[in-house]
Order: structure tokens, then C-alpha cells, then sequence
């Protein structure tokens, strides 16, 4: 090699060191090594990109259909010389491409195509050399995955902040969730305590007012009617809560700008300091309120180009902030005819036949329920 | 429009509770065969000829079948009505909406034409002097004890399942006996407002028969058949014609009293209430109309009873996901919009004349009328600062109905909610127009400000600051994800039902999921709903849930029914682990089987009902004595009389739970 060509070589490294300052991750087409002004001649880049490539200054990658290649450190070049065996670069050479994501070992044994033994043994003495490590994946706990060791597994590899240690920790989510909720509920609602309801009438009304749990129950019980007991409006007023909390929320009109936004609850978290070793970015809380909103929990609230968030079925819902929304009391649970009748959870519905082995006559389900 | 096992069975069921073994065998025989005639019936049911007669008269006096008599065949026809049989279930609810809205003589006279099924005017106020003027207590007590049973609504609350039982009995001895003229009245005004309906010879004949009929009819002025378009069109529009005119001639009566009674039963309701039933209505005298009409034959229209029964269920769900005032607010708009609705859904072969009602809309002051002056309409809106509220979303107006989706798209509805061009319109005045011009200056602080802090503030009328609080409620309604109502216009409102009942039921098959599979199970099937197809392993991501569990979930809901998997292969091999598997939920088919289980349900209820009566026989054919009736605490022994106190108490529990299966069936198919 002569002294012109490698100048020219070193002259191609700088500069497409140059160009990775702006856009690290980015990987070098034919077309775009030309473009950087340092050799105008195809035959000429090929002298240069071989040389390169032997040095493991660049590694070549398969890009959209043609070769690519990617800029590979001195520092990280120079671990190829520690390797003594071809056996050790090839497997080394994986690995390194295969970044924070890992290489699994039996991709591994597939790729290089060599026996297990060697295999095994170009691994162990990497190991040794503290080149790679070995990890888990979160996807599939059983695999042995290998990784440089100088780098952390990726995000997708690892989970992300639910995991830890390789386990979803449902805990943690849990109590997120009762943190995301309890903002939730805190801004988009209004805290009304009970003496305001049973207290003050307007003064429009003439009458006696039938309107909250227990004055309508005694208006009902009582002997006399009232005219209003007569009225139709009593055909909608359901039954009194069985659980009365003290206060209550109630919703915020129409038009309310403030309901708690991604960002908004993001912030909020980071004030609770609930997830101090883990900090969230945005879209780790956005899955959280997705979960609450498939769990029917929050609901989404249009304001503008802006979405927001409120719970829903806000007068149901516990009024205390610190009620997780896995607990029992979180709401009055809903339920409907299906719902409370026997069948509606009978393991043999199917089954349940007039004249059959089982048949409402004789059903034990229908015993306990009237009993 | 039934056609399940359970579904007939169920009819058939409900038929023997409430009239007996006999009906209840000729009604199946017909459910099974389809449509005969007698001598079919006589092989079907093991009967003989006599009894399969009688069974047919009943069931024609209750409206329960139907028949088609050909002029040139020597045998009537008979078919099976089972919604009318299924309406029976509702005959308690109905009652006792019938005794909200227009008092306890009307509810009285709407017993009757039930329990008479069909009836002469004359005949029935006869009837009704006889029965419940006379000699009230006795025969009244077992004729609605039959009925009593069905009536339950879904309060929990004893007190309500048997609605004229127990707590009836107090008013009773208050309830002062009308006047002739008051019960004319009242009947006028049930007519007018659709709850009684004139029968004609045409009610009896299936709605297909009718159809085919009216054709064959038309047919004669083609005496070449159809040809070309042209024609055809214009032998559709001759049907359409005749069978308007046909359906115009079952309705002439009570758009005639709705013309000269101004129907306005609201207001006279009121003056009811208030100045008690001996001066309430000399004036109005809608009664006097029907002197002429004494002959004609009446009955229970089924149809517009579900309109009402929908409103009270959808101002539950108001009162469950809002709240209580804004229930009653709601249910206000609904009773005002509803004069203008005869049926939840649009049958087909009315679809033209109904057309102008399909978009029924109420003004404020309308819904405001509405509203009973006991609700106080200050409370169930939280307050906030000025600020933060922003008028043009509260008060945005939607001109165009949305889009009804395909249910498999259900979700789209959420997201997409179709808002058009009419984006940024709102209502800038937020009807200050009517309210006063007093406080029409400070324009600025009318939405939000309204919570009880506000009261009195800005000095203007009192009703006019009712009005525009009972309007905020409105506003919350419009801007719920649920859209119970859709703000069409400047003090205009509307409902759109089809979306609305849509979303109703996905929250019922919510709550079913929740209940069964628990929070979780929710959650995946809700994914599912949203995002469609999901393989196996973007599943656990996304719902934030362990792979294992996430797996058991699904393969319990799938085993009982709420989920599809659907194996794609990536081989030829198919081998299981070389297969993508993806969860799919099918909404259609779910509600459908669920509608299905809600019958079976029911029909296990009545059966358990049966066996328990079985059960305590002895009991009961003592208390079924007539010098027993009414004095059981007297006449029994003690035991015996807890034993069957007992027994109410089960027959109370299992008829209040199909009443509530019932609200289901409403839902899943009527509303």
C-alpha cells in the first residue's frame, strides 16, 4: 500500500467521523462515500474500503439491498487484535453487530456454522477477555443471549422500566397507576362535601326537596305522599348507594380546559417522587393511563388539539385520592341482570338442561343464592 | 327476530305463568310448527280439537298470536307472535310507569286492558267501575296478584319488586274514586299519547300477511306483471301507500284526540298534583271526545311502552356515569323529546312516514317545562374558575348525526366521533336570549360559574338562573364521551338513539366481561376491541401484564366465548411454534350469544320458580283458598304462614332478577 492511498484512507475515517458527529447512528452507502469529497474513483474506494474493513474500521452491513458500512471506533477496532483465534473474530464480529440487542446463541451457532464445542470455546475465552457477557432477555427468559460487555442490553431487551430483573414488576405498576389515577381524579373533578348536599335548598323550590339518598328513602317511606312523590321524576332516581362516602366528587362543566394532560401527569409523577431510581419519560406514562383507560377507569376528554383525562363515573368513585384502583372500594361496582343471577357465572351453564344433570331444580348455585 | 331455543322456550314459559297450562301447549305447538291451522295444532299438541280452541281464543284475546283467514282456503291460519309473548315479562314495569306518569287511575285502567287483553271503551270503563270501585280489595287482590309477580324493576328494595303490593296498600284507602268523566279523561289521554292503541282487523294479520296482502291488492292494477323499473318503483310506492293508509287507520283515533286535546297531559299532571283529583280537569275534558268511540276496541300498545321504559334506563345510565341531577335533567329532555317518538326502532315498512321523526329535537324551554320543580338543579356540577373553562367546546353545536358504525368498527366511534366541518361553531350567547336581559351583560361568567357559590350573584330571575344551571347539565351530557344528547343547534337538542344504545351496550358487556374475568380480562378484550387483530406476544406489552397470566386470561375467555383465536401458519409445517396466533374479538357475535344467555337465564329463573312452588304445595293450596286470600296471618298456623312468607320472599327474588334480565334483553334488542 503506498503512502498516497493510505493517507487517503485515513482521510476517508476522519471524515466520515466527521459526518457521524451530526447523525451518530448512520451508516455509509457506496454512493454516500464518494459524496464526501475524499476519492472521486470507484476502483480507487474499493482499494481504500478493503484495507479499512480488514483493520475492523469498518464493518460492512446489509442496507436496503446493497452493502453498507458502518464506522467502527479505534478503541473498538483495536479489541479485534486482542482476539487470537479466526473463530473468536467471527462470533466477536456478531456480537459487536448485533449492538444492544444481543446476540442469541443459537442465531450465533447457526450463522458462524461451527460445532458446539468450538463455539463454546471461542465464547468462554471472550468471556475471559471480558469482551461479552451473557444476559436475559425479558422476551424469552430461557435464551442465552451474548452482548458486548461494554454496553447495557437495549430497552426492548431489558423492558423498559417494568422490569426488574428480568420480571414484570406488577407492584410497581400497581402503585403507578394508583399515583396516575389519583392525579386524575384530583384535577378533573370537583371535591363537594356532603354537608353542601343535604344542606341548603334554592330558594326556587316551594317544595320539599327530594333529591340525595336519604331524604328521597324517607320521602318514600313515609306514609303521606308528598305531591312529588307522584311525580315521574322518581321513576329515575335509583336506589340510594349502599356504600355513602362523606363527600364526593362531582364532575366539572362543560368546557373544562384543564383536565390533566400526558405531560401534565408525567410532571406530576416526577413531583411524587414515587418512581425516584426510574425515572419515566412520557411514553412510559402514556401506556400507564392507556391501561387505565382499557380498564375503564379514565376516560379520554377532547380539548381542542389537546387530550386530556378524567375518571369516569366520577360520583361512583371513591372520593379519596389514595385509593389504588385494584381495591375493592375504588367504586360501586356496575352490575347488570346477567350479573347477579346465578347463571351469569355458572361454570355448567352450557350444560343446564331441563331433565338433565343439571337443571334449575336442583341447581346447588340457585340453593345458596336463595337461600 | 327471536328464534332461539331458549327464546321460545321462554315465551312459552311466560305464557303458562300468566295464563295457564292450556294456551301455553298451543302456543308451543305453534312455535314449533310454524304456521297451521287447528287440525295441525290437534297432531302437534296431543289435544283435541275442542281444547286447542280454546287455547287459540285466549291467546287471540291477548293479543298473542296471529291469524290469517284466506277467503278461498277452508282453514284459518294461525302464527306465533312471540314478541307480544315476551312483552308479557314487562307487563309490571309498564304498570308502574303507567302509575309515574299519569297517576293510579290510569294505571288501574292499563291493568285492565292488559288483563283483558283486548277490549271495547265502554266495555272497559264498565269494567273498571265494577272492579276496582266497587268492591275494591277483594277481587283486586288476586287479580293483580298475578301479575304482581312479574313486576319487578330493579330496585333491590323489597318494598319495590312487588310495586303494588305491599306498598300500595297504604294509598289505596286514600285513592279517592274518580268521576265517569275523570276516567274518560285519563283513558283519552293514555290514547293520545300512544300507551292504549285501537285494534282493527289488521292488527291480527302478521306484518308479512299484511304486506303480501296489500300486493296481491295492487297486483290487480298490473294485470301484464312488472316490467322494468319504472313499474316496479311504482308498484313500491302503491304498497307503501296502502299500508300507511292501513297503519294511518290503527292511529286515526288517537291523532284525533292528540289534535283536540292538545295533548299536554305534562301540564294537566301537574295540576293534578296539586289541586287533587276532584277539580282537576273540567276544562280540558278530552273524555268527552271519546263518547263517540265507545265501541271501539282497545289495547295495550307495546311499543310505545318500551320508548318510556328506554328513557328511564337511559337516565340510569346517566345517574350511573354522571350523576344524580343530571339524571333527572336528562330524563326531563327525554320525556320531552318522546312525544314525538312512537317506537325505538323504525320498522321497515314504515321507514317513509316515520322519517320526519327520526330526528325528533326539543328546545331548552321545552326540557325546562320537563323538569320537575323539586330538582334542584344547582347541585351535581362541580365549580371552576372562569379561566379554565372555554365556552366555544362547552357550547359547540353539531349539525350532522353521527355516523352509526359497523359494530365491528365499534371503537372507531370513540375516537373518530365524526365532528364535520361544523367544528368550530358553538353557541356564543348560551341562550341568553331567554334568559333575561338583566344580566345579559356579563356574558363571560355564565358557564362553570354555576355551582350553588353562584347563587343569587348576578341578581337576575330566579328561573332564568335555573334555566341556564338545569342548561349546564345539559352541556355535561352533550360533552360526555357517552353523547347522551347532541347540542344541534342554538337552544336545540337531540338524541341520537341507534349510536347511543350502541355504546349503552358495550357498557353492559363491560360490566358482564368485568364481572366474570375481573379488571384484567376487561382490559384485554378491550384492546382487542381497539386495535382489532393482536398476536400473542404484543399483548403482554401492551396490557402491562405478565405473558403467563396474560395467556390464562385469554384462554379462559375463550373457552367461555368472548374471544376468537385465528392461527396463521408461517410454514407448511404448522407446527405451534412455527404459527402466529391472533386474538380477535367479535362483538356481533358476542352480543348476540349473550342475549342468548340472558333467555336461558330467564328461563331457568321461571323453571326454579316452578320447582319451588312444587316444593311448598302444600302451602300453597292453602293460602290459594279463598277464605285464606288476604287473611293468611290469621288463618294459618304459624309455621305454615312463615313457610310461606318464605316462599314470597324466593318467588319475589326470582321474578325481581328477570325483571332485571329483562332490562337486558331491552337493551341487547328492543331499545
Amino acid at each position: 500500500m503506498d503512502e498516497q492511498t493510505s493517507l487517503l484512507k485515513t482521510q476517508l475515517y476522519a471524515a466520515c467521523e466527521d459526518a457521524l458527529t451530526r447523525d451518530p447512528d448512520r451508516v455509509f452507502t457506496q454512493n454516500e462515500l464518494m459524496g464526501l469529497d475524499v476519492v472521486q474513483d470507484a476502483k480507487m474506494l474499493l482499494q481504500l474500503i478493503i484495507p479499512l474493513q480488514k483493520e475492523k474500521l469498518f464493518a460492512p452491513v446489509q442496507f436496503e439491498g446493497g452493502t453498507a458500512w458502518r464506522l467502527r471506533s479505534e478503541a473498538e477496532a483495536a479489541k479485534y487484535k486482542l482476539l487470537t483465534s479466526h473463530d473468536q473474530v467471527l462470533v466477536y464480529d456478531i456480537i459487536d453487530t448485533a449492538g444492544s440487542e444481543g446476540a442469541w446463541q443459537q442465531d450465533i451457532k447457526r450463522r458462524v456454522n461451527l460445532q458446539d464445542n468450538a463455539l463454546r470455546k471461542a465464547l468462554k475465552e471472550l468471556e475471559t477477555k471480558r469482551l461479552i457477557a451473557q444476559f436475559t432477555t425479558v422476551e424469552n427468559i430461557s435464551k442465552k443471549m451474548w452482548i458486548k460487555a461494554n454496553i447495557k442490553p437495549s430497552a426492548r431487551t431489558t423492558g423498559g422500566p417494568w422490569y426488574t430483573d428480568q420480571y414484570l414488576d406488577e407492584a410497581f405498576i400497581m402503585v403507578l397507576q394508583g399515583v396516575v389515577m389519583s392525579l386524575i381524579k384530583d384535577r378533573g373533578s370537583y371535591l363537594s362535601h356532603g354537608d353542601r348536599q343535604s344542606g341548603s335548598m334554592s330558594p326556587v323550590l316551594p317544595k320539599k326537596g327530594v333529591i340525595n339518598g336519604a331524604t328521597s328513602e324517607a320521602a318514600l317511606k313515609s306514609k303521606k305522599r308528598s305531591a312529588d312523590a307522584m311525580s315521574k321524576e322518581d321513576v329515575v332516581s335509583v336506589p340510594p348507594p349502599k356504600k355513602v362516602w362523606k363527600t364526593v366528587r362531582l364532575p366539572l362543566p362543560a368546557g373544562y380546559v384543564d383536565y390533566p394532560t400526558t405531560e401534565a401527569i408525567t410532571a406530576g409523577i416526577k413531583e411524587s417522587g414515587v418512581a425516584k431510581g426510574q425515572p419515566l419519560k412520557q411514553e412510559h406514562v402514556q401506556e400507564l393511563i392507556d391501561v387505565l383507560v382499557w380498564d375503564n377507569c379514565v376516560e379520554e376528554v377532547k380539548m381542542g388539539d389537546r387530550i386530556g383525562y378524567r375518571a369516569v363515573r366520577i360520583t361512583k368513585q371513591n372520593p379519596s385520592l389514595s385509593v389504588r384502583p385494584d381495591s375493592e372500594d375504588f367504586w360501586e361496582p356496575r352490575g347488570n341482570g346477567l350479573t347477579t343471577v346465578p347463571c351469569g357465572r355458572c361454570p355448567v351453564f352450557e350444560l343446564c338442561e331441563e331433565g338433565g344433570p343439571v337443571w334449575a331444580g336442583g341447581c346447588e348455585y340457585f340453593d345458596q343464592w336463595l337461600a | 327476530m327471536l328464534g332461539t331455543k331458549s327464546a321460545a322456550e321462554l315465551c312459552v314459559l311466560l305464557i303458562d305463568e300468566l295464563y295457564g297450562q292450556l294456551p301455553s301447549r298451543v302456543f308451543a305447538a305453534l312455535l314449533a310448527r310454524g304456521r297451521s291451522n287447528v287440525g295441525k295444532l290437534v297432531q302437534q299438541s296431543s289435544l283435541n280439537p275442542k281444547q286447542v280452541r280454546h287455547g287459540l281464543v285466549v291467546l287471540i284475546q291477548q293479543n298473542l298470536i296471529f291469524y290469517h283467514t284466506d277467503p278461498d282456503a277452508p282453514h284459518s291460519l294461525y302464527e306465533a307472535n312471540p314478541s307480544a309473548a315476551y312483552n308479557l315479562v314487562r307487563v309490571g314495569k309498564i304498570l308502574d310507569m303507567v302509575e309515574n306518569q299519569y297517576g293510579r287511575t290510569a294505571k288501574l285502567l292499563v291493568h285492565d286492558v292488559i288483563l283483558l287483553g283486548q277490549i271495547e271503551i265502554a266495555e272497559l270503563v264498565r269494567h273498571y267501575k265494577h272492579e276496582h270501585c266497587a268492591q275494591k280489595k277483594d277481587s283486586d287482590g288476586e287479580v293483580e296478584a298475578g301479575h304482581n309477580g312479574i313486576n319487578g324493576d330493579d330496585h333491590t328494595n323489597p318494598n319495590h319488586i312487588n310495586g303494588n303490593g305491599t306498598a300500595s296498600s297504604a294509598t289505596e284507602d286514600e285513592y279517592a274514586e274518580p268521576e265517569d268523566e275523570e276516567v274518560y279523561d285519563i283513558l283519552a289521554q293514555l290514547i293520545a299519547s300512544g300507551f292504549i292503541e285501537s285494534v282493527t282487523a289488521s292488527t291480527f294479520q302478521s306484518p308479512e300477511d299484511l304486506r303480501t296482502g296489500v300486493e296481491q291488492e295492487v297486483m290487480k292494477d298490473f294485470p301484464n306483471g312488472l316490467r322494468g323499473a319504472k313499474q316496479t318503483n311504482e308498484f313500491d310506492t302503491m304498497v307503501m301507500d296502502e299500508l300507511k293508509s292501513i297503519h294511518g287507520e290503527r292511529t286515526a283515533l288517537k291523532r284525533k284526540l292528540q289534535d283536540r286535546l292538545d295533548y299536554e297531559p305534562n301540564i294537566k299532571r301537574r295540576k293534578l298534583t296539586n289541586c287533587g283529583w276532584a277539580n282537576g280537569f273540567v276544562a280540558t275534558g278530552g273524555g268527552s271526545l271519546l263518547d263517540e268511540e265507545f265501541d271501539t276496541m282497545i289495547r295495550l300498545n307495546h311499543d310505545k311502552c318500551i320508548v318510556e321504559l328506554r328513557n328511564q334506563k337511559l337516565a340510569e345510565h346517566v345517574e350511573d356515569i354522571i350523576g344524580d341531577t343530571t339524571a333527572q335533567v336528562y330524563g326531563a329532555l327525554l320525556r320531552a323529546l318522546s312525544k314525538k317518538i312512537s317506537r325505538c326502532r323504525v320498522s321497515g315498512i314504515l321507514s317513509n312516514e316515520e322519517a320526519d321523526f327520526l330526528e325528533p329535537r326539543v328546545s331548552t324551554d321545552d326540557v325546562f317545562e320537563h323538569l320537575s320543580p323539586s330538582v334542584d338543579v344547582s347541585f351535581g356540577i362541580g365549580t371552576a374558575s372562569e379561566d379554565t373553562i372555554d365556552i366555544r367546546y362547552a357550547e359547540k353545536i353539531r349539525r350532522d348525526p353521527p355516523q352509526l358504525q359497523d359494530p365491528s368498527f365499534q371503537d372507531g366511534l370513540q375516537e373518530g366521533d365524526v365532528v364535520v366541518a361544523s367544528d368550530d361553531e358553538y353557541d356564543e350567547t348560551g341562550e341568553l336570549t331567554n334568559g333575561a336581559a338583566v344580566n345579559g351583560s356579563r356574558r363571560g361568567s355564565k358557564p362553570g360559574q354555576n355551582g350553588t357559590k353562584v347563587k343569587g350573584e348576578d341578581g337576575g330571575p330566579l328561573s332564568s338562573q335555573r334555566l341556564r344551571q338545569m342548561r349546564q347539565h345539559l352541556l355535561i351530557l352533550a360533552e360526555s364521551k357517552q353523547q347522551f344528547v347532541r347540542h344541534c343547534g342554538a337552544g336545540q337538542w337531540t338524541v341520537d338513539f341507534g349510536p347511543l344504545l350502541q355504546r349503552v351496550r358495550f357498557i353492559e358487556l363491560d360490566t358482564m366481561i368485568e364481572e366474570s374475568f375481573g379488571r384484567q380480562g376487561l382490559r384485554l378484550t378491550r384492546i382487542l376491541r381497539e386495535k382489532g387483530k393482536i398476536d400473542d406476544k404484543t399483548l403482554p406489552t401492551m396490557a402491562l401484564m405478565r405473558k403467563p397470566d396474560v395467556h390464562v386470561k385469554m384462554a379462559e375467555m375463550e373457552m367461555a366465548g368472548f374471544l376468537d383465536v385465528q392461527e396463521v401458519p408461517r410454514d407448511n409445517n404448522r407446527a405451534a411454534n412455527r404459527t402466529m396466533f391472533f386474538w380477535f374479538f367479535d362483538e356481533e357475535r358476542t352480543l348476540r350469544r349473550i342475549l342468548d344467555s340472558t333467555y336461558k337465564s330467564m328461563v331457568r329463573c321461571l323453571e326454579r320458580l316452578e320447582v319451588e312452588r312444587r316444593r311448598r304445595k302444600n302451602v300453597l293450596s292453602v293460602t290459594e283458598r279463598r277464605d285464606v286470600q288476604g287473611k293468611e296471618k290469621d288463618m294459618l298456623r304459624s309455621d305454615v304462614y312463615s313457610e310461606w312468607l318464605e316462599f314470597l320472599e324466593v318467588e319475589k327474588k326470582l321474578l325481581g332478577q328477570i325483571g332485571r334480565m329483562d332490562d337486558l334483553v331491552a337493551i341487547l334488542r328492543d331499545y
